[in-house]
């Protein structure tokens, strides 16, 4: 929280979803692709078969130039997007997991330089020689998703870490081994979605059977996965799994996710056996790309529903997505945060321009202004307000009862809820309550967000926070003091008259 | 109201000694280098060879523009994955510096995602469709991929050159353009540049000459040589003149804490600075390198050394430009030896299966029906 902060009008966690969903695609078929390409060699080796042999090949090639290339920038790029918007939280994981990253290092390394050796000596070195690179390839690739898997399932599952902050408590957490079946799976969907556009070009009267074979790995692939899904599930703690699971999920949006998810690998599920397995001979670059899709809905499905019963934290239960560290909540309630972050103190005296320092620096991890999670459509307006009293449009004055009061009035109904609000002649007669009304309604819902700090605090350690009965699960607390808390609430006020502090040429703060 | 802007260390802390990772940036940082400099010079290197040469198949220039992006095809993959350890290291030791400076250079800092990978599928263009072999075409993608690896490496220097200057970061959030007006951007860019250029023409050199002692394409591999060792000689020479330009625009307090940090700082400047004249009195000594195997071995023995060198000072002169907003403020240690130990024993385990696989692929040739 004590950084500088990037404005990006698309929202860092669109930035990061159009860095980290290519990258994982490609890094799943990575390992995958080189599992399933080897296979393939030493079946081709053994029965001498031609066209097998040919499916490896020019599968390496597609390995290297989607893998090797665009797998380790955008792997790279990961680490860049997540420095940009979220230094802190990223940091934290680094200072957390670097030997493992370090060791992955190591197995990506053998990766890499056993991608290129691969592709480089078809037809120039002998067949066993060929097939050792090949399956050294595998065992760095396997490696990788080892590593990577104990330090991903680790942010969302930290287990026994939590009370004890050692490394291998933390690796070998609740979701690992469910994790690594589950992306095993997945990586044999990502590697025959790619690999079917290259059997399409086999001949005529191999197609059907290299298809074919293709399938029942595609087929595989689908039934790995989901009996990893289902075993990931079933070891979530109950406080992770009823956000989205139950008759009631606490956040329906994540409960649609998961039904999204299973339904496209009920798809890849159908269209392998059909179309690859049943009928080959219908496959064509039409329904490789549908099986393609569906693959790809399935694994962004669940990277979605994953990040999605993760938030508000980066390490559950530990440190949030902006950078809050749970154990740094009450001393920044006590101090302020402008005393901590050189950053924020710049906003001054003024309160607007300190409550917009605020907000990039708690909120803007999450929230934009007017782009992805806008904050200002997310905020109650004057004219919203004005509706519910006015009472003129029926329907207009219950939506906005039920969007922007019912949460903190569950007993109130509507139109007691406009009997509270000043009348229409007493708005006429000071149009300047309805501003009031809106800035009380934003300090109220701070000092609920404040208040969640306490639960946050209060939870014991070592164990996982249940975020379901908070006043928001998705957010993390707001933390500084009360003349930053108004600060705040005045430069989210500003927000509906459009008239909030202008950014400095870039973007910056001034 | 606090009017520092530095942020605090990460609570989490170090997961070893200090020492330990700065030896680790440092050694991983100098492996990255041999491929940067490769893919970096050599590939600005094709694109002079490629454009002298007019494309053409029998022109030496040409044929050493497209070994040159044969071997960078390759070399650029291992020049990004070499680069990941320093930059997780990077990240563990100056997170402070380094996320804030990113950050104020954002949108270009992000755009080395973007040059990179065009920079590489231009460099695979260039491979696949523009061989001289195959008609004379690519020069457009070679000359494109030089260009975005430039823009690449001046994005590095600017970044470098904010994350050790936290004293401009208030100016900076409202102008992040201006550490281009620093006196010691270009000369910086071009010390990289250089010793890219340099690095590749002599590897270049190195191999015709080799392949030339083999008897294979004597003339070609010996035009190519004498031609790459030209560079060899003119990069060097303006690499001594940039280094002292460099050294002079030091900070004050940053060439004091050079010159009086004992034998720690001053042996490997010096070497560096005596390797750099060394080098340049090799490289003049002879316009025949095929006629002097040797003189070019040990060129590119000492070339190596002199960049494993000027990574340690490199390195250090961070430390010293920092070293006014590091006092005092020691992280804490929380060492996790068992988990070092095991990246150790991985990593000579790994390099040794790197080592033992290469091995056995040059020892088993094959062709037609026994080749893979």
């Amino acid at each position: 929280m004590d950084y500088p902060i990037w404005d990006v009008a698309l929202g860092g966690g669109m930035l990061m979803a159009i860095v980290a969903i290519p990258h994982v695609i490609v890094a799943h078929f990575a390992i995958g692709g080189g599992l399933l390409i080897a296979v393939t060699e030493t079946l081709a080796v053994r029965r001498s078969d031609f066209e097998l042999r040919e499916l490896a090949r020019r599968s390496s090639l597609m390995l290297i130039l989607v893998s090797t290339v665009f797998g380790a920038i955008s792997g790279v790029g990961i680490w860049v997007v997540a420095g940009l918007i979220s230094p802190a939280a990223i940091s934290a994981l680094i200072h957390t997991y670097v030997w493992g990253w370090a060791i992955e290092w190591v197995f990506f390394i053998l990766e890499i330089v056993a991608a290129l050796v691969y592709y480089a000596t078809w037809d120039r070195i002998s067949k066993p020689a060929h097939l050792l690179v090949g399956w050294l390839y595998v065992v760095g690739a396997v490696m990788s998703l080892v590593v990577i898997n104990g330090i991903i399932t680790f942010m969302l599952t930290p287990g026994e870490w939590l009370a004890s902050g050692a490394f291998w408590d933390g690796f070998f957490n609740p979701t690992f081994w469910p994790s690594l079946v589950l992306r095993t799976g997945i990586a044999l969907m990502m590697a025959t979605a790619f690999m079917v556009f290259v059997a399409l070009r086999a001949s005529a009267e191999c197609r059907e059977a290299l298809l074919r074979y293709l399938g029942w790995w595609l087929v595989a692939g689908c039934v790995v996965a989901y009996a990893g899904y289902r075993w990931w599930e079933a070891v979530l703690p109950d406080t992770v799994r009823n956000l989205f699971r139950g008759a009631e999920p606490a956040l329906a949006q994540l409960a649609a996710t998961r039904s999204f998810a299973l339904w496209s690998l009920t798809g890849a599920l159908l269209l392998g056996l059909l179309v690859l397995v049943l009928a080959p001979r219908l496959a064509r670059v039409a329904t490789a790309a549908g099986l393609a899709l569906a693959a790809f809905a399935f694994f962004g499905g669940y990277e979605r529903l994953r990040e999605g019963v993760r938030k508000p934290f980066l390490i559950h239960s530990h440190l949030f997505s902006n950078g809050l560290l749970v154990s740094a909540i009450p001393a920044l309630n006590e101090s302020g945060l402008a005393v901590r972050s050189g950053w924020v103190a710049r906003g001054g005296e003024d309160e607007a321009q300190l409550g917009r320092a605020l907000f990039r620096a708690q909120c803007s991890s999450c929230h934009t202004l007017d782009g992805y999670q806008s904050i200002r459509r997310a905020l109650p307006s004057r004219a919203d307000l004005s509706a519910l009293a006015a009472a003129e449009d029926a329907a207009q004055a219950m939506r906005v009862f039920r969007s922007e009061c019912a949460a903190c009035h569950p007993g109130v109904g509507a139109e007691e809820m406009r009997g509270m609000l000043p009348s229409t002649d007493e708005l006429r007669q000071d149009p300047e309550m309805i501003a009031d009304l809106n800035h009380g309604m934003i300090t109220a819902t701070l000092l609920e967000l404040r208040d969640m700090g306490e639960a946050f605090t209060a939870a014991p350690r070592g164990a996982m926070v249940n975020t379901a009965p908070l006043f928001s699960p998705y957010m993390p607390p707001f933390v500084g003091s009360d003349d930053e808390l108004e600060a705040l609430a005045v430069y989210l006020a500003s927000l509906d008259r459009g008239d909030e502090p202008k950014p400095t040429r870039n973007g910056k703060l001034s | 109201m606090n009017p520092n802007l530095i942020p605090s260390l990460d609570a989490a802390g170090l997961p070893g000694p200090p020492d330990l990772f700065h030896v680790l940036l440092v050694f991983t940082f100098f492996l990255h280098l041999l491929f940067m400099n490769l893919t970096l010079g050599g590939t600005l290197l094709a694109a002079v060879a490629h454009h002298l040469g007019g494309g053409r198949g029998g022109d030496h220039r040409a044929v050493l523009a497209a070994r040159l992006m044969a071997i960078n095809t390759y070399g650029i993959s291992l020049t990004i994955s070499t680069g990941v350890a320093p930059l997780l290291f990077i990240q563990l030791l100056y997170q402070q510096y380094f996320y804030s400076a990113t950050i104020l250079l954002a949108w270009v800092w992000l755009s080395l995602l973007a040059l990179l990978t065009l920079g590489y599928y231009a460099a695979y263009l260039y491979k696949f469709r523009g061989l001289p072999a195959r008609g004379g075409g690519g020069g457009l993608w070679l000359a494109a991929s030089a260009l975005m690896f430039l823009l690449v490496a001046a994005i590095h220097v600017a970044v470098h050159l904010v994350s050790v200057q936290p004293e401009r970061w208030a100016g900076l959030a409202d102008g992040a353009w201006s550490v281009l007006a620093d006196p010691s951007y270009l000369p910086r860019l071009l010390h990289f540049v250089l010793a890219g250029l340099g690095f590749a023409a002599l590897v270049a050199t190195w191999w015709a000459v080799r392949r030339a002692r083999e008897g294979v394409e004597v003339e070609l591999n010996t035009a190519i040589a004498a031609w790459a060792w030209r560079w060899v000689l003119w990069t060097t020479l303006l690499q001594v003149v940039d280094g002292f330009v460099l050294l002079f625009l030091l900070p004050q307090a940053v060439m004091r804490g050079l010159m009086l940090g004992g034998a720690a700082t001053l042996v490997p400047l010096a070497l560096a600075i005596l390797l750099g004249l060394g080098l340049l009195m090799m490289v003049a000594r002879t316009t025949d390198p095929v006629g002097q195997p040797a003189l070019v071995g040990g060129t590119l023995a000492a070339m190596l050394l002199a960049i494993a060198v000027m990574s340690i000072t490199r390195h250090q002169l961070r430390a010293l430009y920092l070293a006014p907003f590091t006092a005092g403020a020691e992280p804490t240690v929380v060492p996790q030896w068992g988990n070092f130990l095991l990246f150790a024993v991985l990593l000579v385990a790994g390099l040794a299966t790197v080592a033992l696989m290469l091995r056995r692929v040059l020892a088993s040739p094959a062709s037609g029906a026994e080749a893979a």
